[in-house]
């Protein structure tokens, strides 16, 4: 590495006589076994780590030598390991733009207020960058700091850490025995009704997770100059700012302070734990410990103890392995990478040089980014799916910020950097060959293109067996699975109404063919014609008895087997006419059936079917995949399910009206498949069973597999 | 008492202008500046001049010609006084051009045309006026210059070197007495005293090194001074004259050749260093250079003569490791600054040569300005540099010097609110000129056609070759009686040029920085028939060699240019020397595959191209081809380069400004 002893702005700094201000704090702090000494400016919070000889130069500089005195004493103390002219400026000049250097006498009143400006038009900038993290500044804690940590002061200490950890534990213990009932609860609780309570569940929750940062800071000695609110992905979350921990000469203080929220809240957790179960079901208690323990569960695992985003598991992360600044070190670790190895920089200088650390780094950094792309996908769908334009507005704000600024400030470095002076046109090359060979992938090379639906296992032939008429069922003739032939009886039914109404009847014709000699008799031919329709209806009302009598007996339909309910189960049940007895069907054949979204369903009938390709897989033998035969599509819209199954009622991946008591009416159009299949395969799959099916369109580049998913995510939201 | 007044004005002033510093702006701030600039300038278009010009001509200007002495007198006091006032409109500075140049035609007998015309209105409108070489810049800058000295007070004009400053300044005083301006010259020789009373006046020529470091020297003066206030103390100490800033601030700067001040010399900032107390380095430099020497090039040390760089390899490591053991001095036990020393010998060793880079004078080593081909007497190179090539010449070596102040031209140019220019070659830095400095470039038309003639480039294997035939070449024009001026790019070149004129029995003078006195003479005599004269850049820009009756019959002044330069524009001056003002003329270019320029940035190519052609003499077909694609390649580059490094300078000096608070 090529560090020139001299520097040709040297004159700017050398009769210079500067020193710390006077208010700034310095700690010593150990990172991976080397000292480091860290200033703080407690003032504007400001910090900077110097390192010993760095350290030894500043302590030389106390307002009565010049940097050149000092430079040169360093110099002879430490040789070749002394900053260079050009380190000593650029020390210097970050001290002084972090306000932490006095360099005059006189208070340089115009720079400062010009540095004023520059740090607000700093944390502006900021803060439009991150709008999925927006930042609102309150007020100072403080007073209420001083107020609460005294109370909890006797048991922020080492014994009340572990009593802390008994509770957990003991929490833990007792709950996960109640799992099931725990999450058997989460529909009912988490039902939108009930979403006020949650909301201030969560506020006061949060709150308390702050305290627990700001007391634990403050009882280490840290000041927590600032509380407020940030809008995290649209959702409010307050904080405060427990920056003045980084000066904490030891590490399990820093640790202590970020994980002093988790550990708050997990406190409260653990004692709803407790409530919840000791709670008879249905009260207050147990709801409002349910979202409790929801609560502080869910934002711990996904947020704060993730080191992967900078909440608290990062800080945590960084003062664990001693690696501070992880983040942005990391970035610019991989970034070193990129120059040393792709453009072969050779002055290229990476941000450490312990190898332990360079690992730390590059992992860190390869995970973060992974996570960062993930990231944004996940919540971009997400808020997508509920606010499209607020969500389209956001994700483009992020992947702009994110993606596209990173971009073009690398072209900017790419086309002006110094660093490049003798190697840009390599550089550029080998970028443009990059981008070219990432666009191909893309844009050019065809990757195999899955469409997956869940489909059920059915009969072609499946027929539902009604009740003829009503009745006591008597008797039943057949079993649930039994196979019949065709007409065998599968019910009796006994009909005590309908013998009587068939003897009245009866009765009544003998009473009218009486009334028919009669009127012979008595020469009368208009009553003969009378008592002669009279009679003609009541043959008629008795043969539809015989008719329905005749339904007494319900028969199977076709040769099957019985399907559905157990008619075992209607034994001396009154049944009323139309009423499902159960199901026959024809086993021998089966088929798949599944429904396929209207919007993913332009390939269906687009394509011949011999230009994809469709698997499907049972349930019960995942690990065998079925080719199908063929495939047929019925080209008209509906919105009834084929089979309950598929429904979100029946467990099925279509969401159903909630209204509809069938579970059978989909909340929108869908096509009805048929895959058909060897029948052998399916000899013995349950009827009703799921089945994965996969069809294998024709490979096509990402970029217009991509183009089609978001094609089909903005279809029918937007109208143009 | 006005004297006391003058100095309080000088000092404020000087205050002023260092509290106004310009701020680097940055990314859209930039882009913002930058449309700006065009959006407040869009009014002054070529055909808006035209229109000015032509009133200017056929309007105002026969009224004045007949106008007495006495008449114009007051006419020239009125409109002065409205400047003065700052109430002039167009009409107002219309009727001043108009005056301005009837004063230049009746003191000089040269009456500006309409284009000249157009060109001092655009210069007054603050813009880099591009005018072909040989289209009287020097008589259009004249009738502008009083305009912005009476409206701005005091008018830096910017020439390339002293002499220029000097012979106009002398050549146009009469112009600028009849306007009620007085104007002196800055030379580099001249004392501190009389160098403040030239200041004083409206009307300063000048190079910009020296009005930079006056500037710079003036600020160091006033050292932490905030307000004119507390500088009264020195004023009324014994005797301003040695101690008060000279420089009555920086109002209003004309740039002559912008281009070359602007953009070409703006590549290195100006400094002023100090001799540091002797600090017994001298036996350290002559160890290092005797190590030096000892060193292989290739196998112990690469050497980058682009950048001007040398890096140990791990043998020349080794090989030095041994060597510092050997010394007492305990510099050679830090390993670090002991291997800098070394590879700075090396450096002077085999990057800067006698003739080329600098020269020996008196026993002292003097640099060669690159751009100009002058003595830069003053200057010494940084951070041991300069004692690294003493050590090397075995000269006595000199104490080094330290920075005290820095300044860059671009930061510098910046810092003058108003600020215009002309140039024969301003359209290829065009971009720069917008961004960097907020000007714009207009393109004057030509008064008469060029008629000068371009011959084709002639390429040669080797560089012996190419020297023949150059020789060659000047014999046979000097046997038709023409006059040949042949430019060079290094004293040493000119000196090689010159020998093989001298075995040729061709009577020929040598310009360059070893015979500067004869300068002027040299210059009067060289469109003589039959003259010849081997210069290096120095007889580039702002050279007007007039031809005499006998050279133009026999078809004007023939320039040869024995080497490409580093930027494109440097060839295209050298060539406008011929032709000029519708003189016949013509040029020709001689190139070879040894040359500089292609061993700097093609030193692949060129090698390889060379074993190809395997041809030591001239190249023809596609072999002349080659070679002449692979020097517009390597112009190219340079151009790029030197492009890149000003902007690096720009971006240090802004760095710096912004960390480091301070002076």
């Amino acid at each position: 590495m090529e560090r020139p002893t001299f520097s040709p702005f040297w004159h700017r700094v050398r009769a210079m006589k500067p020193r710390l201000r006077p208010h700034v704090q310095i700690t010593r702090q150990h990172y991976r076994g080397r000292r480091w000494h860290v200033a703080h400016d407690p003032t504007s919070n400001q910090f900077y780590r110097l390192s010993p000889i760095a350290y030894d130069l500043i302590g030389l500089l106390d307002g009565a030598r010049t940097v050149e005195e000092a430079w040169k004493i360093s110099l002879s103390k430490f040789g070749d390991m002394a900053p260079t002219q050009n380190e000593v400026i650029e020390l210097l000049g970050q001290l002084y733009n972090s306000n932490l250097l006095s360099a005059d006498a006189s208070p340089e009143t115009e720079q400062l207020l010009t540095r004023g400006r520059e740090r607000v038009r700093k944390r502006v900038m900021q803060q439009a960058i991150g709008l999925m993290y927006f930042k609102l500044r309150l007020f100072n804690p403080t007073p209420i700091l001083n107020f609460i940590e005294p109370i909890l002061r006797p048991v922020l200490n080492r014994w009340g850490f572990l009593a802390w950890l008994g509770l957990l534990i003991f929490a833990l213990v007792q709950i996960i025995p109640e799992w099931p009932r725990l999450v058997g609860q989460f529909d009912s609780v988490t039902s939108p009704s009930n979403w006020g309570w949650m909301i201030l569940v969560y506020i006061l929750l949060k709150l308390w997770h702050e305290t627990g940062h700001g007391v634990i800071c403050h009882r280490f000695g840290g000041q927590v100059p600032e509380f407020g609110a940030m809008l995290l992905v649209l959702i409010p979350s307050p904080f405060v700012d427990a920056s003045s921990c980084w000066s904490f000469p030891n590490k399990w203080q820093r640790v202590a302070v970020g994980a002093g929220g988790m550990m708050f809240e997990l406190f409260a957790a653990s004692i709803a734990a407790l409530v919840w179960l000791a709670s008879p079901d249905g009260s207050f208690a147990k709801q409002i410990s349910y979202y409790v323990m929801l609560t502080s569960g869910i934002s711990t695992v996904v947020f704060n103890a993730n080191p992967l985003m900078r909440f608290d598991g990062y800080y945590i992360l960084s003062d664990l392995i001693e690696v501070p600044n992880l983040m942005m070190r990391s970035n610019k670790m991989l970034q070193h990478l990129f120059q040393r190895y792709f453009y072969r920089i050779k002055q290229a200088r990476p941000p450490s040089n312990q190898p332990g650390e360079v690992a730390i780094l590059i992992t860190y950094g390869v995970l973060a980014l992974i996570y960062r792309i993930f990231l944004f996908v996940v919540i971009t769908l997400y808020v997508l799916g509920i606010f499209f334009f607020v969500g389209l507005f956001l994700a483009l704000w992020t992947a702009a910020m994110w993606f596209i600024l990173p971009i073009g400030k690398f072209v900017h470095w790419l086309a002006t950097s110094p660093q490049l002076l003798e190697y840009r046109t390599r550089a550029i090359l080998g970028t443009l060959g990059l981008a070219a060979v990432g666009a191909a992938l893309i844009g050019l090379v065809p990757v195999p293109d899955y469409r997956r639906v869940v489909g059920v296992v059915d009969s072609p032939l499946i027929t539902g067996v009604f009740q003829g008429t009503d009745g006591f069922v008597s008797d039943v003739h057949v079993r649930l699975g039994q196979s019949v032939k065709k007409d065998e009886p599968i019910l009796t039914l006994s009909s005590p109404e309908l013998s009587a109404e068939r003897q009245f009847v009866i009765a009544s014709i003998a009473d009218a063919r009486l009334k028919l000699a009669e009127a012979f008799s008595k020469d009368d031919p208009a009553g003969a014609a009378v008592a002669q329709s009279g009679i003609a209806a009541l043959e008629e009302q008795l043969s539809d008895i015989a008719r329905r009598e005749a339904a007494l007996v319900v028969r199977a339909p076709h040769d099957g087997t019985i399907v559905g309910a157990n008619p075992r189960d209607l034994l001396g049940a009154f049944q009323r006419t139309g009423e499902p007895v159960c199901q026959v069907a024809d086993l021998s054949q089966r088929r798949i059936t599944a429904s396929v979204p209207q919007g993913d369903s332009g390939w269906l009938f687009q394509m011949s079917p011999d230009e994809y390709r469709v698997q499907a897989r049972l349930v019960s033998r995942v690990h065998q995949v079925i080719e199908a035969t063929g495939l047929r599509a019925i080209p008209a819209g509906q919105r009834i399910l084929p089979h309950a199954a598929l429904g979100h009622a029946g467990g099925g991946q279509i969401a159903t009206m909630p209204d509809d008591r069938s579970h059978r009416v989909a909340t929108t159009d869908l096509f009805t498949i048929y895959v058909d299949v060897d029948p052998a395969q399916l000899a013995d799959a349950a009827l009703g069973q799921r089945v994965y099916i996969r069809f294998t369109l024709p490979s096509r580049p990402i970029l217009h597999q991509a183009v089609e998913m978001l094609q089909k995510a903005v279809q029918g939201k937007v109208t143009l | 008492m006005s004297q006391a007044l003058t100095n309080y004005a000088t000092l404020f002033e000087s205050l002023r202008s260092r509290q106004k510093k310009p701020l680097p702006l940055k990314g859209l701030d930039k882009l913002a500046a930058w449309l700006g600039v065009r959006v407040r300038t869009g009014r002054y278009t070529l055909s808006w001049l035209r229109k000015q010009a032509e009133a200017i001509d056929r309007e105002l200007s026969p009224g004045l010609r007949s106008l007495g002495e006495a008449a114009l007198a007051d006419r020239t006091a009125e409109v002065r006084e409205t400047f003065l006032r700052g109430r002039q409109d167009d009409a107002v500075v219309r009727a001043a051009l108009a005056i301005t140049r009837e004063h230049a035609r009746r003191e000089i007998g040269e009456e500006a045309y309409v284009v000249q015309l157009m060109a001092a209105m655009a210069l007054y409108r603050g813009r880099i006026v591009e005018m072909l070489t040989g289209e009287g810049k020097t008589l259009t800058g004249s009738i502008a210059a009083p305009l912005l000295a009476w409206e701005h007070r005091h008018l830096h004009v910017l020439t390339v070197n002293d002499y220029l400053a000097k012979r106009d300044a002398d050549s146009r005083r009469g112009i600028y007495e009849r306007c009620m301006l007085q104007v002196g010259a800055i030379q580099q020789e001249q004392e501190h005293a009389l160098r403040a009373r030239v200041y004083a006046l409206p009307i300063v020529y000048g190079t910009p090194k020296q009005i930079v470091a006056d500037w710079l020297r003036d600020q160091i003066r006033l050292g932490a001074l905030r307000s004119a206030w507390g500088g009264l103390r020195m004023l009324g100490g014994e005797g301003v004259a040695s101690q008060g800033p000279i420089v009555p601030g920086l109002r209003a700067a004309m740039v002559d050749e912008a281009d070359a001040v602007l953009i070409d010399e703006a590549v290195v900032p100006l400094i002023i260093a100090q001799s540091r107390k002797s600090d017994e380095m001298a036996a350290i430099y002559r160890d290092a250079a005797a190590m030096a020497r000892e060193l292989k090039v290739r196998t112990d040390v690469t050497v980058d003569a682009l950048r001007k760089q040398a890096e140990l390899t791990r043998a020349g490591r080794a090989k030095c490791a041994a060597m510092f053991v050997q010394r007492a001095d305990p510099i050679w036990r830090a390993t670090r600054r002991a291997e800098e020393l070394v590879r700075q010998a090396v450096i002077a060793l085999t990057c800067y040569h006698h003739g080329r880079q600098y020269q020996i004078v008196d026993g002292r080593v003097v640099i060669v300005d690159e751009f100009t081909g002058r003595f830069l007497p003053d200057r010494s190179w940084e951070h041991g540099l300069h004692q690294a090539v003493e050590a090397k010449e075995g000269l006595e070596i000199t104490a080094d010097r330290e920075t005290i102040a820095r300044m860059s031209f671009q930061r510098f140019f910046r810092s003058y609110p108003v600020m215009c220019g002309m140039t024969g070659t301003a359209a290829d830095a065009t971009l720069e000129m917008e961004k960097t400095y907020q000007r714009r470039v207009t393109v004057i038309p030509t008064n008469r056609p060029v008629i000068r003639e371009t011959w084709p480039v002639r390429a040669f294997g080797s560089a012996a070759a190419k020297w023949d035939a150059v020789a060659e070449s000047v014999a046979a024009l000097h046997a038709q009686g023409r006059p040949i001026l042949a430019g060079t790019r290094s004293i040493e070149a000119s000196q090689t040029l010159a020998e093989r004129l001298t075995a040729r029995r061709l009577p020929h003078k040598v310009l360059n920085a070893n015979f500067d006195k004869d300068e002027a003479g040299i210059i009067a005599q060289a469109g003589h028939s039959g003259g010849i004269v081997v210069a290096t850049n120095m007889a580039g820009r702002g050279t007007d060699i007039k031809l005499d009756k006998d050279a133009r019959q026999a078809g004007g002044l023939h320039v040869i240019l024995t080497e490409m330069h580093a930027a494109k524009r440097v060839d295209r001056q050298f060539i406008g020397r011929a032709g000029r003002q519708g003189d016949p003329g013509s040029a020709q270019m001689f190139l070879s595959l040894e040359d500089e320029l292609l061993a700097l940035y093609a030193k692949t190519a060129a090698a390889s191209l060379k074993k190809t052609c395997n041809e030591p003499g001239e190249l023809a077909g596609w072999k002349r081809a080659a070679t002449l694609r692979l020097f517009a390649f390597a112009q190219g580059a340079s151009q790029n380069r030197d492009r890149r490094l000003r902007a690096e300078t720009l971006r240090q000096d802004d760095w710096v400004e912004k960390h480091l608070p301070g002076m």
